[in-house]
C-alpha cells in the first residue's frame, strides 16, 4: 500500500476531522484581545507613574543628607513601573501568539508596545485616569500605600527637618500648626522663605523644611503649600492639581513591605496616624 | 480510491486544499506532491532513518489535515506545511534525544571514517562531499543546522524560512550568518579526507 493511501485510510478509520475555522478565528481574536488589554493595562500603569512623579517632591533633592541615588530610587513609583513592565511583557507575548506575530523582532515588539502604552498612558493621565486609578487603589486595596499617604509620611518627620500640617493661627514671626497626627507645633518663620502663594491664613495646609527645636517647637527654613511648590501667586487658592485628596490620616497604617506608589522610602517615618 | 496523478498534477496547492476539504481523497495529492521532499527534509533535520521518516511524515500530514482550516492564505502553503513537518521532525528528535539514541548518526560516522581510505580526492565525488557537509552540519547546534538545511538544501527564501521557523526575517539572516561561521569553524577543525 502506498503511503498516501495509508494516510487517507488512517484519517478515515480514525474519523479525524479538520478543526473548525471559527476555532482559529477565535484563537487569533483572543490573542489580539490579550494584546489590547495588556496595552491598556500598561497605559493605566503609565498614567499612574506620571501621576506619582507629578506628585513627588523631587525638589527635596537639594535638602538631602542621604545618597541622591537612594533617595531617587525611593521616590520612584516602583510598584507601578513593575506593573507597567509586566503589562508590556504580556502585550508582547500576546502579539506573538497572533497569526503573523512572529514577524516582529523582540526589539520592535518592545518598542511598539511601549510606544502604545506611553501614548495611551499620557492621554489617560491628561484625562485624570492615573489619579483615579491611584485613588481607587488607595480606597480598595488595604495593603496599598497611596502617594498621598507616602507624602504625609515624608512630611511628618520633624526630627529629620520635615513638618507639615494645617495652620491654626499665625503672627508676624510664628505660626501655630496642627500636624497630620493632630499634634500642635509652634513654627518660627522669621528667617524662612515663604512661598509667594501662601498667605499663612488659618486653614491653609503647608509643608516646611527646617529644624526641630524641641517638643512642639520647629524653626522653618522654607515654607511651601501642601500641594506643589507654590511659586506662582494664586487667588488665595491652596488647592493645586494633585492636592485634591483628603489627607488619609484616618486610614490604618499600611503594612511594611506593602506595594506602594513609591518604593520603601529611604526616610523612616515617625508618623503614626490616629485611629 | 485516491485521486489519479494527472488530476493532482493539474491542480495548484490551494485548489487541492479547497477540494480536500470537500473530498478527503484530494488530500493524497498534497501528500504525493511533497512526500519525497519532506522525507529528505525530515531525515536531514532530525537524523531519522529511512524507516522512521515515513512515520514522522504520516503524523505530520495528519496534523496538516486537522489544521487545514487554520491555514493563513497569505502564506505559501508549502511554507505552512514545512512548519508542521519541521515541528514534527524536531519533536521526534527531542524524543530520540531523551532516550539517548542520537549520540551518533551511524552511517554518517562510518562513512566519514572510511573516506580517507576509499577516496583519493573527495572533491571529485559530489555525493561524498555532500555527505561530509551533512555530517558537519549535523554537528552544529540545532538552530544553526535548521537554517542551513532550509536555506541550502531546501532552497527556501528568508521569508519562507521565517514562516517555517516562526522567527523574524532579520533573525533568520543573523542565524544563517552565524551558522555559516560555525560551519566554517567546524570544517577547519575536521580534517578533509
Amino acid at each position: 500500500m502506498k503511503d498516501s493511501e495509508k494516510l487517507i485510510q488512517t484519517i478515515r478509520e480514525k474519523n479525524i476531522q479538520p478543526v473548525p475555522k471559527h476555532f482559529f478565528t477565535l484563537k487569533n481574536a483572543a490573542a489580539w484581545l490579550g494584546f489590547l488589554l495588556a496595552v491598556l493595562l500598561g497605559a493605566l500603569a503609565f498614567s499612574v507613574v506620571l501621576f506619582c512623579i507629578q506628585q513627588t517632591d523631587f525638589n527635596l533633592f537639594s535638602h538631602l543628607g542621604h545618597s541622591r541615588l537612594e533617595f531617587f530610587l525611593g521616590l520612584l513609583p516602583v510598584f507601578w513601573i513593575l506593573f507597567l513592565m509586566l503589562a508590556l511583557v504580556l502585550a508582547m507575548v500576546s502579539i506573538r501568539k497572533t497569526g503573523k506575530g512572529y514577524k516582529f523582532s523582540i526589539t520592535r515588539l518592545a518598542a511598539f508596545t511601549t510606544a502604545f502604552s506611553i501614548l495611551a498612558g499620557t492621554l489617560l493621565f491628561i484625562a485624570g485616569g492615573g489619579r483615579a486609578l491611584e485613588h481607587a487603589f488607595e480606597l480598595n486595596v488595604n495593603l496599598y500605600e497611596s502617594v498621598q499617604e507616602k507624602k504625609v509620611k515624608l512630611w511628618s518627620q520633624p526630627e529629620q527637618g520635615y513638618l507639615s500640617g494645617t495652620i491654626l493661627s499665625s503672627d508676624a514671626t510664628s505660626i501655630l500648626i496642627e500636624d497630620f497626627s493632630n499634634q500642635q507645633w509652634e513654627m518660627h518663620y522669621d528667617s524662612a522663605f515663604v512661598a509667594p502663594v501662601l498667605t499663612l491664613e488659618k486653614g491653609q495646609k503647608i509643608k516646611a523644611i527646617g529644624k526641630m527645636l524641641g517638643k512642639g517647637q520647629f524653626e522653618a527654613r522654607e515654607i511651601r503649600p501642601w500641594g506643589g511648590m507654590g511659586l506662582r501667586q494664586k487667588n488665595s487658592s491652596l488647592h493645586l492639581p494633585g492636592d485634591q485628596f483628603i489627607v488619609p490620616a484616618l486610614r490604618p497604617a499600611p503594612l511594611s513591605g506593602a506595594p506602594s506608589c513609591r518604593a520603601a522610602h529611604p526616610y523612616r517615618s515617625t508618623w503614626a496616624p490616629q485611629p | 480510491m485516491l485521486t489519479p496523478k494527472p488530476i493532482c498534477d493539474s491542480l495548484s496547492d490551494l485548489e487541492i486544499l479547497r477540494r480536500a476539504l470537500e473530498a478527503l481523497d484530494f488530500f493524497s495529492c498534497l501528500y504525493e506532491r511533497y512526500e519525497q521532499r519532506f522525507l529528505r527534509y525530515i531525515r536531514r533535520v532530525s537524523g531519522a532513518t529511512a524507516e522512521e521518516a515515513p512515520d514522522i511524515l504520516q503524523d505530520a500530514f495528519i496534523k496538516i489535515w486537522k489544521n487545514l482550516n487554520g491555514f493563513d492564505q497569505s502564506l505559501k502553503l508549502s511554507s505552512w506545511m514545512y512548519r508542521i513537518v519541521h515541528n514534527e521532525a524536531v519533536s521526534f528528535l527531542r524524543r530520540k534525544k531523551s532516550f539517548g539514541k542520537d549520540q551518533k548518526v551511524p552511517y554518517d560516522e562510518q562513512l566519514y571514517q572510511r573516506m580517507p581510505d576509499e577516496v583519493q580526492d573527495a572533491a571529485e565525488e559530489p555525493e561524498l562531499r555532500d555527505q561530509r557537509t551533512q555530517h558537519l552540519v549535523n554537528r552544529l547546534p540545532q538552530p544553526y543546522k535548521e537554517v542551513l538545511i532550509l536555506k541550502y538544501w531546501e532552497n527556501l527564501s528568508y521569508e519562507e524560512i521565517s514562516d517555517v521557523l516562526k522567527i523574524p526575517e532579520g533573525t533568520v539572516a543573523t542565524r544563517i550568518n552565524r551558522a555559516k561561521k560555525a560551519f566554517i569553524q567546524a570544517s577547519e577543525k575536521t580534517p578533509a579526507p
